[in-house]
């Protein structure tokens, strides 16, 4: 059962989002060929230190790096390196940061400079199916309407959406229960209430959605090698619907008064 | 950051050196080998017991065991 937050423990949350959602407008417009995906994290960690804030990755389970960088066939949790960004690259940018003791997590997939008709299809749709599982926040649906609500549109479209890595409770803690798969049957697991903290992530292939971990222990890769897309925000359930938490609280304030 | 994503399972038998052959509830009733993760390895297993299991993402057959349900 997810820890429900209470208004001031959502301000928290808020705080941290908004530094990370601000991080990733950063590292969207560094994400030019030639730069090395290793001074994309330096820009990263330099920001979010710069925010006051502190890496939520570095050294998570021995994660070594602040930000997830995952380039083209690269799903999820690639690890910055000496790798150089090329024209036509997708590449996506996973960023977490601790501030007051609360957790904010959000991930964008950008293109560098133009990439193909099908690549940009594929990233446009992921952030399309990230926000049609955000519609599904409201107190009283359930945790697999979210990923009804994600798999079908990525299906719709002919994508396919990776299993064996899921969204996430978020708080005081990285990883919280409960878990949010992009995929399975409306109406099952946990009932979403007000207060409740999720990481929504939709990972979309552009074929099969199997993935590998590679030998590093940590970069995920489509078995097939084709694209694969990512987009992430955190959210909160409250009464009026959901609240992106890097974004102003978007209803009248009347209810907290 | 994406987490592995967690899977419920009902444990079938003991094997030898701590693994246990768990069937997973997931479509086909796929079985697995499974051990048991540092902190829920005090916990005493038994056949017919229903787990919570991370699966391997390098090799489908294996599973670790994360918790009871």
């Amino acid at each position: 059962m997810s820890v429900q937050k209470s208004w001031p423990e959502l301000q928290k949350m808020h705080r941290a989002c908004t530094i990370v959602v601000d991080t990733l407008r950063a590292l969207a417009e560094a994400a030019q060929p030639g730069v090395t995906t290793r001074e994309m994290d330096r820009i990263a960690r330099d920001r979010i230190e710069k925010a006051g804030a502190r890496p939520a990755f570095l050294g998570y389970r021995g994660y070594p790096a602040t930000l997830c960088i995952s380039v083209n066939e690269e799903v999820v949790h690639g690890i910055p390196g000496p790798r150089r960004l090329a024209e036509g690259d997708i590449v996506g940018l996973d960023l977490g940061c601790v501030v007051g003791g609360f957790y904010g997590d959000a991930a964008r997939t950008v293109c560098v400079g133009r990439v193909s008709e099908e690549s940009a299809r594929l990233v446009r749709v992921t952030e399309e199916a990230l926000f049609a599982g955000i519609a599904m926040c409201q107190p009283r649906n359930r945790v697999g309407d979210i990923g009804h609500a994600v798999q079908r549109h990525a299906e719709g479209h002919g994508y396919s959406v990776v299993r064996e890595f899921v969204g996430h409770g978020i708080g005081a803690s990285l990883h919280e229960d409960p878990q949010v798969p992009n995929y399975g049957p409306a109406g099952r697991r946990e009932r979403l209430v007000t207060g409740m903290c999720l990481a929504i992530e939709p990972m979309l292939n552009l074929g099969g959605p199997e993935v590998r971990v590679l030998d590093d222990g940590w970069t995920a890769v489509t078995a097939d090698r084709s694209r694969s897309a990512h987009f992430e925000l955190t959210v909160a359930v409250t009464d009026h619907g959901p609240w992106i938490l890097s974004e102003p609280y978007p209803y009248a304030q009347v209810a907290h008064a | 950051m994406p987490e592995p994503v967690r899977v419920q399972g009902r444990v079938l038998e003991t094997l030898p050196n701590a693994l246990y052959s768990v069937e997973l509830e997931s479509e086909g009733r796929p079985r697995v080998t499974a051990h048991v993760s540092g902190h829920a390895g005090l916990l005493r297993i038994l056949p017919g017991q229903k787990v919570e299991l991370e699966l391997s993402a390098y090799d489908a057959s294996r599973a670790r065991i994360v918790g009871k349900t």
